[in-house]
Formats: C-alpha cells, structure tokens, sequence
C-alpha cells in the first residue's frame, strides 16, 4: 500500500488544544504522544502518518496496511468490535475516532478512563477530504501541518482529476459506467454502494458514471442478480480483500447475475485495498491516479 | 394423593411431575444435605470464576496491581498517576462486565426455570422459543428508530415490551387441551423465531452502519461494552424478576401436580401464569437488551440442578440463578481472552453446549412418549 509521505518530519504539536468534536463534546488535547487513530476507512492513521506524528501511532486499525505501521499492533477484529481492554493495554494518550467503528460503549470506556476521545465526521467524500485533515490537525495541536497537508492533499487530487479528464471520454454518453460492489465471503453480504457511500464521489472523480446513484440508490443495498442486470455496469470496482474472500474474480463472477452484465462478459473488474479505495484522505490523488490507470487502461494491456 | 399433596406442599421437594421430574425422590434428609452441598460448590465455583475472570484479561495486570487498584478506589491505597490505564480497564472495562456476566446468567437462569414450571416442560427456555428473539425485536426496533424517550432505559423497556408480547404469544399458541405438549412448543418456537428474525432483519435492512453493527451483536450475544450503566439498567430487572419468581415458587410446585390439582389446593392458576410471564419477560429483557441472544443457558442450567437438588423451585430458582451466573462467567472469559484484541460472541459458547444437550432432551422427551402432542 502507497505510503503518505508525511508534510514534516519534525513538528512539535502546540497544547494543550480545546475543541468541540462532531458529537458536540468538549475535549481538551494536552498529551499526544501515544496516538491510536481509528475508523473503518483508515483516513485518520494516514492523516496522522501525513502531519508528521506517524511515530506517535502506538496501535492500527486492520484498514490501516500501510508499511510504516506494519509493525503496530492491530485492534480492530474485523475492522469492528473494538476491545477496551486491549487498546488500554497499549496505553494511549489520545484516541481519534469515528462512528464507524464501535461498539460505541468501548469509545465510552476509554473516555471514562482518562483517554482524550475525540469523534470526527464518519461521512467521507472527496470535498471533505481538506476539512477531515485540518479537523485532525487541529486536535493534534498542529494546525500549520493540517493546512499544508489539506493543500497538498487537495492540489493533488485536482492534478489527478485533470489528468482523468484527459483518459476519460469526453461526450457523456460514451463516458463508462461503473458500479461500486461491496462483497464478503459467499454468503449474503454482497451490497451495491449508491448515492452517498462515497463511492458516487469516487466514480464521478474518474470521469465515470455511478449507475447506482443514477438509478437512485442511496446508501447501501443488497445487490440481488435482477438488480445487477437492471444496473448493468460496464466495470466493477471492488476491495481486495472482499474480492478475495468471495473466491478471487471467478468467484466474484460466478454470484448470480454478474456473469450476464457487460462488465461479467468482459471481465472487467478493478479492485483495491479495502483500507484505501474509500478512504478520501491524503492518498486520495494517488488512488484516484492508479484507479484511473487500471480502469482506463487499454484492451490490449487487460489481464 | 393428599399425602403427596401435603408432603409436596410441606417439604416442596417431591412434586410429582411427569415430564419434568428426572428420578425417584431421595429421602428429606439427603436431598437437604445435597442442596447445601450442591448450593455451596456453586458459590464456591462462581466466586473462583469471577476472582479469576477478574486477575485475566487484555490488558496484563497482576493480581497484586489489580488489589492495590481496588485499594486505590476504596481509598486504602494513595493515588498511582502511572496505574491509570490499569485502573480505567478494571473499574471501566472489566468490572462492569464480570457483574453484567452475573446479572444476565443469573437472569437467564431462573427466566428458564419458570418457564419449564409453567409449561411443566423441560424444553421451555427463552432462546428456543422465542422470548429473547422478540426482546431482541423490540432493542433493536429502539435503536434502528433512535427512540431514546426513557434515556438509558429506552433499550431494555422497548426489550422488555416485545419480550412480554413474545411470552403471551407463545403460551396462547402452544398450549392445546389445557397442557403444553412438547412439540406444540418447540414448533410454536420455531415459528415465533422465524417470525422475530424477519423483523431483526427488517431493522438491519432500515439500519445504518452503525445502528447495523449494533444489532449483528444480538444475533450471537456479547458481553463486549458493558458500562456501570448497563449494570445500573438491568440489577433492577433482576431484582423484580427474582422476586416475582421466588413468590410463585411454591405455587409452580402445586402446578406441576397438574392444572386440576394445583386448583383444588387453593392456587389462582390463571393469575399464576400471568405473574410468571411476566417476570419471564423482565428477566429475559434484561439479559437481552445489554448482552444480546445467549441461548440456551435456561435451559442447561435449570435442568443439570433440577437433577441434583430437584424440582422444588423454592430451592430451583436460587440454584440455577447461580448457575446461570457461573456458566455465563465462564464463557465470557473465553470469550474476551481467547483471541488476542479480539471479542468472541459469548452466545457461541453457550450454543456449542447447549445444543447438543437440547437435542438429548428432546430426544428422551419423545421416546418416552410422555410429551407427544
């Protein structure tokens, strides 16, 4: 996984830092230097790896595979189902979270126990990319890092979109039409990611159409086989992980429905790290650069 | 048959009761010397359990560490600024979860041996048929619909509610002819759990993801967050819940005589059964609404203890609620300690035993015959 190269390798955070985290608590940040950052997407580890402190990181989420952390304990099962216990164990002195990982009393327990919890917005999109990086510069004490690493994060993103613009095909209605698919294991959990999971912004970012937010889905919904051949997509994006757990690309074809939409017949399917594709943080330029490269690439060059 | 009546009425450890009534009744004397000796092992055992449920955990502490925290907190030991995180992860994590473990087991316990006094069946346990399924509709419906009108109680009220709702249906359902035969119950189970699972997945349909992840926690059961609030929330339930148990204790020893009988010797059978489904319903929800599903434990424990002490619930009750309280205390710390940074369903445990035992019983009930609807 591409790493984040951080803004500053020597900053020294300004505390102690009064804010109002995004359920409206007061938290006052006096001590950062065992830092455990952790939500679903793994947006906050990066963002704490981007402003210099990666050092501070004393545990990581499951999402969190980037190599500078490889040697962290990871505390999350399942990227959910945090234990109090164990992340105590590690003896943080900060703890950056989000509402989409839980369950929620353990965030309650290691605030009752002296931890400085600080909740950010758990909504990811590509415009709240510079916003989520200076909210947790802000409480890491090191504002200035936050505003160049939100620069640098957004101008990269720019950069990348205007280079998409150049792959993608200009009239709208050649314009590809993609389908964000979120699958685990064999059993039921396969979901189509509609309007505001992220996914629209992300496939709207590579010049594509989100055929599921066309076609009205909001959220996440089950992606039976009449609903996959009524979306019909031309190309599927998927994690990595997810599309291995359901049996690599054969078995992601072999659910029913799949082998009977464009992107089935023509086997075109693109996947990432789970830890990455919807992260929307300071990796995001580069994601959408290597997103771009593999949906764009041409017919020839296709494995 | 009045002698019967009288010793069963007296002593209250002889009811005779067909289906539930394991082996011939062992003289007074040895029946009161294994009941204090059964009711001591219990003790013992679940104390043993809770102290080393308390010296084990994720975050490694020794149990010197752990009793000069609990000096520390009773004001006997000076303040450790450096004991901090040991601190936060015994009064925060640990503690309140060892106490829930007990509350819920103990719940569980004495939920599932009033419920095979007032079917006088042996299958009967909220799991199996059903209870803790509809109390797990009515915290789940709360949750996905952010109902918070009762604060904190919001949860195990709405737990209860359903539960209460679940338990009448159940009993109405099952019961033909005036008895509960077996397999009217656990097919009226059967249908009255398909019937909650549709609605828990109705309300993970309606969920959002974190309202979702909170109710995939029901389906297995977990001890995993429990908080002094939730020991707050439910001790009361219990405590109602023993209580209303303890007073129909004697009169589930007539019913076991039979409907008839237990009318003739003065006892408002109709009221009865009112009373025992709803502490039923109290007991389960208070089990459900913090712990989730944890089937099975009414109906191991209640059984194992009716084979050793017998079928008296004034001595039942008390037994199986301790060892309710052990089994639960011993699964929840595999649960917690097996895999590293990792919270294994305690429902898991409880399932694997309980299971296979259930299958046992049900198997013996039919051969005999003695329950066939």
């Amino acid at each position: 996984m591409a790493s984040v190269v951080p803004i500053e390798t020597d900053v020294t955070p300004e505390l102690p830092v009064t804010l109002t985290d995004i359920n409206g608590t007061s938290v006052t940040v006096t001590d950062v230097s065992r830092i455990i950052a952790l939500d679903l997407y793994g947006t906050l580890a990066q963002t704490v790896v981007g402003l210099g402190l990666g050092d501070n990181l004393v545990g990581r989420g499951s999402t969190n595979t980037m190599e500078s952390m490889a040697d962290l304990p990871v505390v999350t099962h399942d990227g959910h189902q945090l234990n109090g216990e164990a992340i105590l164990a590690l003896e943080p002195t900060i703890v950056l979270t989000d509402t989409s990982i839980g369950p929620r009393e353990v965030q309650d327990q290691l605030r009752d126990s002296g931890v400085t919890v600080v909740f950010f917005e758990p909504q990811r999109t590509m415009d709240s990319v510079a916003e989520q990086i200076t909210a947790v510069a802000e409480a890491l004490g090191v504002e200035e890092a936050g505003v160049e690493l939100a620069d640098r994060s957004v101008a990269e993103i720019a950069q990348a979109t205007a280079d998409i613009a150049a792959m993608a095909p200009a009239d709208a209605a050649d314009k590809l039409r993609v389908a964000f698919l979120y699958v685990r294991g064999n059993g039921s959990v396969f979901f189509v990611l509609g309007e505001g999971s992220g996914a629209d912004d992300l496939i709207s970012s590579l010049g594509a159409v989100d055929i599921a937010a066309e076609a009205g889905i909001a959220g996440t919904k089950p992606a039976n086989s009449e609903a996959l051949l009524a979306l019909n997509p031309d190309l599927v994006l998927v994690m990595s992980s997810g599309l291995e757990s359901t049996g690599g690309l054969e078995g992601l074809l072999n659910r029913p429905g799949m082998s009977d939409t464009i992107a089935g017949q023509n086997r075109r399917v693109v996947d990432m790290n789970d830890g990455q594709i919807l992260s929307f943080g300071p990796t995001t330029g580069a994601i959408l650069r290597s997103l771009a490269d593999a949906v764009y690439a041409p017919a020839e060059l296709r494995p | 048959m009045s002698a019967d009546v009288r010793q069963t009425g007296v002593s209250g450890v002889d009811a005779p009761a067909e289906s539930i009534h394991p082996r011939s009744p062992a003289p007074p004397h040895h029946r009161a010397r294994r009941l204090a000796i059964t009711v001591a092992v219990l003790v013992i055992l679940l104390a043993a359990t809770v102290l080393g449920s308390a010296a084990v955990g994720q975050f490694p502490l020794t149990v010197a560490e752990i009793l000069a925290s609990i000096g520390r907190r009773l004001g006997l030991v000076s303040p450790d600024e450096s004991a901090r995180f040991a601190d936060g992860a015994l009064w925060n994590v640990r503690f309140p979860r060892i106490i829930l473990g007990i509350i819920v087991g103990a719940a569980l316990g004495i939920a599932g041996t009033l419920m095979q006094g007032m079917f006088g069946n042996p299958l009967a346990e909220p799991g199996v048929i059903g209870v803790s399924a509809g109390c797990a509709v009515g915290a789940c419906s709360a949750i996905v619909f952010n109902i918070t009108w009762l604060g904190e109680a919001t949860v195990p009220v709405a737990a209860f509610v359903f539960g209460l709702l679940t338990t009448f249906a159940v009993y109405f359902l099952s019961r033909s002819t005036g008895r509960t035969q077996i397999l009217t119950l656990v097919l009226t189970g059967i249908a009255i759990n398909a019937v909650a699972n549709a609605l828990i997945a109705l309300c993970v349909f309606l969920a959002d993801t974190a309202s979702r992840e909170q109710i995939v926690f029901w389906q297995l059961g977990s001890l995993n967050g429990a908080s002094w609030v939730a020991v707050g929330a439910t001790l009361p339930f219990l405590v109602l819940g023993t209580v209303g148990a303890l007073y129909s204790a004697r009169k589930l020893d007539l019913l076991a005589l039979g409907e008839r009988q237990a009318r003739h010797l003065g006892v408002n059978v109709e009221r009865l059964r009112i009373i025992a489904i709803i502490c039923v319903a109290i007991l389960t929800s208070a089990a459900v609404a913090y712990a989730g599903i944890i089937a099975f434990v009414g109906l191991i424990i209640p059984h194992l203890l009716r084979l050793i002490v017998g079928p008296s619930h004034r001595v039942l009750i008390p037994a199986s609620a301790l060892g309710g309280a052990l089994l639960i205390s011993l699964a929840d710390v595999l649960s917690r300690t097996l895999v590293p940074f990792a919270d294994l369903p305690i429902g898991m445990f409880t399932a694997l035993v309980g299971g296979p035992v259930f299958f046992l019983l049900m198997r013996r009930s039919l051969r005999s015959g003695s329950g066939l609807a």
